[in-house]
């Protein structure tokens, strides 16, 4: 504990030092690992690769115990008197999971005493207070990489929903109607529509490449204009300047990291400026949009159909708006969690925990905090 | 009429004879041409360029009166006292969609003596009795092309809904409910599972360019094989024995008309070979399946996952079973009548009564029955 106070000002006072030597590594001894995740009841034994729920712990519970750590996990973390609570004071280290989010707040991150090292089995932090993690010397990884092409499908997906008008086609199907005009007359191709997206990392490339059979005007925003040829290769068009592209869509998905810069970026006044009708998705962090902005403008129809497995909070409460407004096709938070996903980024924690107790660097691109610095997207 | 009933029986001695000069063409004089699409009520004015509805009628109706013809107008096709019946004796020219099909049956065409030609306004022709179109030696056509992208767009999008199991989770949001697990047990990724379609025609072509970029494993069986270079572009796999192919496929998608080899083609021992959990996307014909034996293996999940939007018969009754399984993902027929494509199979109709007109040939891939052949695919 003294190694972190300490740390604390110095880290403070660096910007990226190369100097300091202020590793993730474990003294030897047993640690105290708690994961948070979804429960599963009665799915968990439907299927043995269901590994990212608190009944399967992501698989790693003989591996940990066997090499005498304790681990702990949960679903229970809401709340001054949850379980999660119960164990802040002693775990070293916390793994989360955006689907069923553990909130680590500042105070949280005070009274976990013990706390070196955060893991996000999955990819997206920012669940987590990252500046009082920094400020604390913690180190916060996610496993980069490992659900990318499951949000990139899911957002074409969703697309696909919205530009189709499927939904009340759906609930004519179970609800014993027939009315093909009540569909069509607002269905349309995805063909020679104008897509944007907000953001062209990891997953807006991957999207853009899967839009690219079915052309489309693509168009993409970001801090950084993507490799050309990649460029070449998609079609996509860069548009340095937000506003200017956002009125050209049709259909606008988002695809930033949640951080201080992009908290709430689709508000009220820039909703406004949107196309009439214009379709959106965003698979990437419910508090990008303002809630009832959202809510009013699909009531409105000025959003023609807005579809997204994230909500503020999660899990959403029984009263959210978005469950109930016009022109939605959401879900729970499940993009970033298929099956596919889940053996990805339990194998991708694994291995950063094995680091971790050998005292080994985690693969570079997963660390979200490290030495008190954030990864350049959360700045 | 004599012409008619000569030529007959000269056709059917006829294999396809060339000299045979029997073209759609009509003697001049108004003609009376009716039009069997789907009622629009409130919807119709919503979109200017809704014109596939019965309101709007293809848009087409100032351009034919303008040039003394006659043109009805009806959504009303079922049954020996409905609309259409009463203009049967004496329309020269049939215009019906097939997302509200009127099923031109051997009784109807007998009927039909100034009968000359059936345009569909779409593609699929076999809500027409076409022995009997041929036998009577009908023109019977249709606007090729005319919706394929949208269609295979449409299938696309289905394939993702069934394979991310989105509807529990969309079931979980109108409910207030959450509950990841409840999805995430059988939420896969796209990439690299086997999909399979049965048959590579334009649309199933297209859906392969569009899979390309999600990385499966791509089979096709048809017919003949492939252009070389298509199959390189998309990486597809030619499947000579359908059989084999289907015990192969995590998911199956159907793109084959409906002709009297392809009727029923997936019943009940069909299914029974396919993988346990498998995934169909069917938006070809209701009718190429068992009805029943689709509903039953979707109650076993035998069958994981069914999602189309043909049946048999359309409109589909109140009671029909697919709209009440479990592991469905049904709509009315809408994927080929978006308004894209509407406007595209509207100018194709025009454009066809133009030619009869005149006297002038139609693209020849128009052709379904032409001088009491029909089209290789439905023989």
């Amino acid at each position: 504990m003294a190694m972190r106070c300490a740390g604390v000002s110095a880290i403070r006072a660096l910007c990226s030092s190369a100097n300091s030597t202020r590793h993730v590594h474990s003294t030897a001894g047993s640690k105290k690992i708690v994961g948070v995740f979804y429960k599963a009841n009665e799915y968990a034994e439907l299927n043995p690769n269901f590994v990212g729920t608190v009944e399967r712990g992501l698989g790693i519970r003989d591996w940990l115990e066997s090499q005498g750590h304790q681990y702990v996990v949960t679903d229970d973390k809401e709340g001054p008197d949850c379980e999660l609570e119960k164990h802040l004071s002693d775990l070293h280290v916390l793994i989360t999971t955006p689907f069923h989010p553990a909130y680590v707040t500042a105070e949280r991150i005070k009274k976990a005493k013990n706390l070196k090292l955060l893991l996000t089995a999955g990819i997206g932090s920012d669940h987590i207070d990252l500046k009082a993690a920094a400020e604390a010397g913690l180190t916060v990884a996610e496993v980069t990489g490992s659900n990318v092409v499951s949000v990139a499908e899911d957002e074409l997906m969703r697309i696909l929903i919205l530009v189709r008008n499927f939904l009340p086609g759906y609930h004519q199907v179970i609800n014993g109607d027939w009315n093909v005009a009540g569909i069509a007359h607002r269905a349309y191709d995805l063909e020679g529509k104008t897509v944007g997206t907000v953001g062209a990392g990891r997953i807006g490339r991957l999207l853009l490449q899967r839009l690219k059979p079915f052309n489309c005007n693509l168009l993409y925003h970001d801090r950084i204009k993507i490799d050309p040829e990649l460029e070449n290769q998609t079609g996509a068009k860069f548009e340095e300047d937000l506003d200017a592209m956002l009125p050209k869509c049709d259909i606008i998905v988002l695809n930033t990291p949640l951080t201080e810069k992009t908290r709430g970026m689709l508000d009220k006044e820039r909703i406004s400026k949107l196309k009439k009708g214009v379709l959106i998705v965003n698979n990437a962090r419910g508090a990008l949009v303002d809630t009832q902005a959202v809510a009013d403008a699909c009531t409105s129809g000025h959003i023609g159909g807005y579809s997204g497995d994230v909500w503020f909070p999660q899990p959403a409460p029984k009263d959210h708006p978005w469950r109930y407004m016009p022109n939605q096709a959401m879900t729970p938070h499940i993009s970033g969690t298929t099956i596919d996903a889940q053996l990805r980024y339990a194998a991708g924690t694994k291995d950063m925990l094995d680091r971790y107790f050998k005292g080994e660097e985690f693969p570079l691109q997963n660390y979200i905090v490290k030495e008190g610095v954030l990864a350049p997207q959360y700045r």
